[in-house]
């Protein structure tokens, strides 16, 4: 048998095999039109154009509100952690009905509950409360070393201001005095 | 175990099908596009391109009487559900797949169609039709009797059959010899008194 012709019809054709062919070429398929029914209904890559870029934004947007949302969260959470328990104000809150004293207390004074009630009130309320943070009364020594610490960064703003000016070609202010003191 | 060897050629498509007279932009996917961006009538092109193939695939496994109509429902099918071919060079094999689908779906359906075995076709005469022959290679593994329905009775060559199928030309040339051995070794056997 040749192996060429049954593979590619080619070289000395092999006569089981035209038999074969003339033989069951018989039932080939005949050409036939298609009929389409009008009723068909054929999704187009049209369709899929709009739809991806709305659910795109979708996506971005749920995104960028779950983003928003846990970074207000942890900023919350850092700075219950460096001023301690938040407090609030108390004309934001409901004043309780049977309490007289509550009602005279001054609107700048503030009250500070305990965390966890105040996280669960303000997550169940969906409000921000608003934060204060109490400046803690600092000792002399303290306000001493403040104003040395106020006092050096003055000095190395001049210095940078100064640097600044000469790698800008401008003339020179005397500006850092008594820099012979402060050495 | 050859049947199972010839399941596993057929099952493996090579991943970039591409139509030997095209290497830019197959016609396939020019064609399948423009059905999808509205052009409903380019379907027809696709249609008698491949028309040929489905009934070769179709005319392995079901009734003849039943395959012309099998074929324009597994057209009207591909129609229908062309958004969810992903690679429209793949129209060839993914319609193929679909044939071959709707074949076995007509088997279950109908369970009471007489299968013709081996021992109704050696009692067939010697002068044999056309039909009779089409039985025997239907009594061969799935791969070597779609390929040989595609050889003889559609008149592809086996390079054509590996493009339009979607397998290797290896795969399609191991597929016509072994199933050329078997059918002689059938046809062998009916002419045996």
């Amino acid at each position: 048998m040749n192996d060429n012709y049954l593979w590619d019809r080619t070289g000395k054709p092999d006569a089981e095999v035209q038999e074969l062919e003339e033989l069951l070429g018989t039932l080939r398929y005949q050409p036939r039109p298609l009929e389409i029914p009008a009723t068909i209904k054929v999704r187009s890559n049209r369709m899929f154009l709009p739809l991806a870029i709305a659910a795109a934004i979708a996506l971005v947007m749920i995104g960028a509100g779950l983003w928003i949302r846990f970074a207000n969260s942890s900023a919350h959470t850092t700075i219950q952690a460096a001023g301690g328990s938040p407090s609030v104000p108390v004309t934001n809150q409901t004043p309780p009905p049977e309490s007289a004293t509550a009602t005279s207390t001054p609107p700048s004074e503030v009250i500070t509950p305990r965390r966890d009630s105040a996280r669960k009130t303000a997550l169940a309320r969906n409000v921000r409360q608003p934060i204060r943070v109490t400046a803690p009364a600092l000792t002399e020594q303290e306000l001493a070393e403040k104003e040395q610490v106020l006092v050096a960064l003055r000095l190395l703003s001049a210095k940078l201001n100064l640097v600044q000016r000469k790698s800008q070609g401008l003339p020179q202010v005397n500006t850092i005095r008594n820099q012979h003191k402060m050495g | 175990m050859i049947e199972a060897e010839a399941t596993a050629e057929m099952l493996l498509m090579t991943g970039a099908f591409r139509s030997p007279q095209t290497i830019d932009e197959p016609i396939e996917q020019t064609l399948v596009r423009a059905v999808l961006d509205g052009e409903h009538d380019r379907f027809g092109r696709l249609y008698e391109m491949y028309a040929p193939l489905v009934h070769g695939v179709l005319l392995a496994r079901v009734p003849r009487d039943e395959v012309d109509d099998l074929v324009q429902d597994i057209f009207l099918h591909a129609l229908r559900k062309l958004h969810t071919l992903r690679n429209p060079t793949a129209f060839g094999p993914w319609i193929a797949m679909i044939a071959r689908n709707r074949a076995m779906d007509f088997h279950r359906a109908s369970r009471d169609t007489v299968e013709v075995n081996e021992h109704t076709a050696i009692a067939k005469p010697l002068n044999r039709t056309a039909k009779e022959v089409l039985d025997l290679i239907r009594q061969l593994p799935d791969a070597y009797r779609e390929t040989l329905v595609l050889r003889f009775v559609e008149g592809m060559t086996g390079p054509e059959i590996a493009s339009r199928v979607g397998l290797t030309p290896a795969s399609v040339r191991v597929n016509l010899h072994r199933g050329m051995k078997m059918l002689r070794e059938k046809i062998g056997a009916v002419a045996r008194p």
